[in-house]
Order: structure tokens, then sequence, then C-alpha cells
């Protein structure tokens, strides 16, 4: 799961989007994970760094990052480099 | 080390709509007792979904009508809607406060007698009386309004079979300004056909007219309609003396007040636009007292105000079951309370809120109800912060046809509770259970 490159990103968790000209606002999960995955980290360790820091379980996490997940590729703000890649 | 607390992870469009000048609220509301029960407490132990009709919300109300209408007319008599809300301890409560029953049907009519309420002091409505209610409502000497010509003929012809009296009024249907006109019920004012049946009436040997009833419509919101409803009874009320010698007893202007709901559509919430007691108590008593009658010879002011009543005081608990995501990407959440038991849903914006603080972040969602069937929206489109599964919220203002118009689909119909004034949880209606639903039915042996 790729961030596309029209995709920016401030720091206060405001995105834009310049191929579309949608703008989003995220809440503070929000960007830390966004910025995880921007930087290509894999879900087993954003788990364990999340499970580590904040007061979760570990199945409401992964319920969590998926929905944001499909969120992100539902606008577009992420791509599925590899079909077969559920993630 | 201490960890931190977590919040979902969410991301939200930013969509430039039309302008609200109200903006969203700074902070989101939250029900998290009623009548100072905690939540969590009464649904642990009466279960999920819950009613819950607090006693005292329905005394504070109805003294509220009472004193806005008894500080500007002389002579008030409320009577309790029974479609409205019929369960018996509810009824009770209106009855203990001097209410009298209005009721539309020979079940209705056997439920207030079975509530001890006294027959002269029902008012029996409604376009289906059947001979056998008939006689009923004039062995208990009951005030019957009469729908239409073939009902005020089929009571003449009870009355000379029973050799008997009945104490009748029509109800009247009119123009008050206001649209839709419900011309369905009763006899029209304007084309002469209300005078006609009165007429008819007064030369009944054995009818005896007491009254006039008109009741304009539901959720009126516009309090002056009431004023000219009022004005032309009146009016009808003079003829009659004028004409006959006779003075009427009373005059019945109906139900009908809005509650604080919001409609679908709306753009102002109920709760700011809707009349209050004082706004209609004004425009009916002024248009009475101001019209031609003798301020000796003045009617009895009756209502049948259910659902401005009752609204406020019903609450329904419920639980969520699941959030999803729709393929639009918009956020949709279960809970375990369906259409089935929030008829008001269909036309009515209900408020949902959360009975604890769940998340700060709010997200236009939408609230489906637990039934396998796509009609099943409690709410299509409301901002709501994040609920997980098992969170608990709460639906206001559902005290009013709710627990009549209910449906037994798909799950049981839940308990229904009332508080008490000092606090104590009395379950006035059980849930379901299939024993109770199948001993209704019969099953041929093949």
């Amino acid at each position: 799961m790729k961030i596309t490159e029209e995709i920016k990103i401030s720091d206060n968790g405001f995105v834009f989007n310049s191929k579309t000209g949608d703008s989003f606002n995220l809440n503070p999960l929000g960007l830390e994970l966004i910025k995880q995955i921007a930087n290509d980290k894999d879900f087993d360790i954003i788990r364990s760094e999340m499970l580590e820091k904040y007061d979760i379980d570990d199945l409401t996490f992964e319920k969590d990052f998926y929905e944001f997940c499909a969120l992100l590729k539902h606008h577009q703000i992420t791509l599925q480099d590899d079909p077969l890649n559920f993630v | 080390m201490e960890k931190l607390k977590y919040e979902k992870p969410i991301i939200s469009k930013i969509t430039a709509g039309v302008p609200n000048k109200f903006g969203l609220p700074a902070k989101q509301k939250i029900i998290s007792e009623i009548d100072g029960i905690p939540v969590p407490k009464l649904m642990e132990e009466f279960g999920s979904p819950l009613f819950v009709l607090s006693e005292k919300t329905i005394k504070d109300t109805y003294a509220e009508a009472k004193q806005a209408f008894e500080t500007r007319y002389p002579k008030v008599q409320f009577a309790w809607s029974y479609k409205t809300n019929y369960l018996d301890a509810i009824c009770s409560v209106f009855h203990d406060e001097g209410s009298w029953a209005e009721v539309v049907s020979g079940f209705e009519f056997e439920k207030a007698l079975s509530n001890g309420v006294n027959g002269s002091n029902i008012i029996f409505n409604g376009p289906d009386k059947s001979e056998e209610d008939l006689t009923m409502a004039i062995n208990h000497n009951a005030c019957i309004h009469i729908d239409h010509f073939d009902e005020l003929y089929l009571l003449i012809e009870t009355t000379r079979k029973l050799n008997k009296k009945a104490r009748v009024a029509i109800r009247v249907n009119l123009d008050a300004g206001i649209y839709p006109i419900w011309d369905r019920f009763g006899f029209n004012y304007e084309n002469g056909e209300a005078w006609n049946a009165i007429n008819r009436i007064m030369l009944a040997e054995n009818l005896e007219m007491i009254g006039l009833h008109t009741h304009i419509g539901t959720y009126i919101m516009v309090a002056s309609a009431y004023a000219i409803a009022a004005t032309k009874l009146s009016n009808l009320y003079m003829a009659i003396h004028k004409k006959f010698d006779h003075w009427l007893k009373y005059i019945d202007l109906g139900g009908g007040f809005a509650s604080k709901n919001t409609l679908k559509g709306a753009y102002m919430p109920g709760s700011e636009t809707c009349p209050t007691f004082d706004e209609y108590a004004e425009a009916i008593s002024n248009a009475i007292i101001s019209s031609e009658i003798p301020h000796e010879n003045l009617p009895v002011l009756f209502l049948e105000t259910g659902r401005a009543l009752i609204d406020d005081a019903g609450y329904l608990l419920t639980t969520v079951l699941a959030n999803k995501r729709s393929t639009q990407g918009r956020r949709t959440m279960v809970i375990d309370a369906g259409v089935n038991l929030l008829f008001t849903s269909f036309w009515y914006n209900l408020g949902v809120f959360p009975s604890k603080e769940v998340s700060s972040h709010v997200e236009e969602s939408t609230i489906y109800g637990p039934l396998c069937m796509n009609i099943d929206v409690i709410r299509d489109a409301i901002n709501f912060p994040h609920a997980k599964v098992g969170d608990q919220l709460v639906i206001e203002r559902v005290g009013a046809y709710n627990m009549t118009q209910w449906m037994q689909f798909i799950t049981f119909r839940p308990n229904v509770i009332l508080i008490d004034l000092e606090g104590k949880t009395h379950i006035i209606r059980k849930k379901e259970n299939l024993d109770s639903l199948q001993s209704f039915e019969l099953n041929p042996k093949r």
C-alpha cells in the first residue's frame, strides 16, 4: 500500500490531494498511522508499536487499522500496488 | 510506563456545504441517566433495548399544560388520548392527574373502563363504532362524538332498540388555514354539513347534544390555527343556542399540539420552533372568550392532547451491535432497536445520544436497526461520535405512539419500565417471549 504522489500531508493532520482537489482532516492517531504507511512500514510492526504505546487490544486495533486503510483507498489517498495484497 | 489513551484513527473529507449558522455543537450531548438512575444500571437490570418512561416528566409536562390553560380559561378538562400511549400504568398517571379518557375504538373503551374511568368521563371518538360499541357507550353514558351520517343513523337506531338516551357531540372538520385540511373525519363546517347534522340530532328524541368537537390535524406548528378552529366552533355553539335555545356543555379542540421532536426535512430543531402550551392556550382561550358567547354560558374546554404530553417522558435505551462502512465510505452503525419499535422514526429525526463520552470525533453517520430489512433506518444522517460495539445509546422523546403503533417483527418487543416519583423502577409491560406469542397461534394437526 503506497501513498499516491499527489498527496500532501501537513504536520497538523491536513491532507490535500492535488489530483482530485479533495482535502481531508486526520485525527492524531490517523496522522501517526498515515506517516507510518508513508514510510512503508509493515502492518505487524505498526501494530506492535501501537499496542506498546496505546491502551488498546490487538483485535480492536487491527479492525480500526483496516477500516482506516479502506477509507484511505476509498478517498484515493493510497494505491494498491499489488492487487493480490489484501492490505 | 502508562499507556496513552487510544482513539480510533480517523480521516474525514472536508466538504464545503451550505453554511449552517448554528455550526456543530461544541460538546456532544450525553444522556447518562434518567431521573437519577444510570443508563447502564437500567439496561443491566431490564435488558436492551428498553423503553423507559419517566413519571416525573409526565407530571411536570401535564402541570405545565394545565397551568397554561387554566390561567387563561375558567373551565378546562383534559382527556387522555389512549391511542398515543395506552399502557395501563401510563393511562393511570393521567387519570390520577384528573384526565378523562379519549378513546377511538371499542377496545380502547374497554381499556378505559378497566382502568377505573367512569363511563360518563369517556369521550368516544373515531370513525369505527359498531352497534356493539355504541351500545356499550350508551350504557355507560359516555360522550359519543359522531363522525358521519351513517354512524348518526346507527346511533338513532341503537338508542331506539335500547330505549335509552345517548349523550352526543359531532366532530367538525374545518378550514383552519393550514395544510392539509383534515376533512376525512367528521362533518364539514364550511359547506353546512355540520349544521345539517346538528339539526338532525336536535330533532332526535333519544339524542342529547352536549358538545362540539374538532381535531384539526397533528403536529400543528401554528397556534393561530387553533384560534380559527375555536372561533368556528364558537359560531356553531351560538347558532345552536339561537335556533334551539339550547346551551351545549363543551367545546372540544382535540389534540395535535406539537412535541419538541424535529420533523424530517425541518431546518430548525423542533425544540426551537414548536409553539409552547402557553401559545396554544392563548390562541384558543382568546378566540372563545372574545366570541359572542356570554361569559356565564362559556362552555367547558376539552383538550385531547396526547403527543405533547407524553413524548418527552419516553426514552428508548439501545446498544450498538456493529459499525460498518458503506461502499461510499459513509459510516454506518447498527443498533438493537429497529423501526418496528420506533414508528415515529418515519417522520422524526429522533435524537440519539451516547450514554457516556465515547469519542470527541463526530462523523456524519447512518444508524440502522437490527432488522433484516432495508427500510430499517433509525437516522439516515446524524453527526455522531464513534461508538464501539456494546456502547449504550439513548433515543429521546419516544413516549408518544411508539408503544401503541409498534409491531412484533423478527424480534420480541422489549420491557417497558416506568420510573416513579421516588425513583423506583417498575416493569409496566413485560418483554415478549416465544410462549406469549405462540399463545395466540393454532397449528392444525396434519
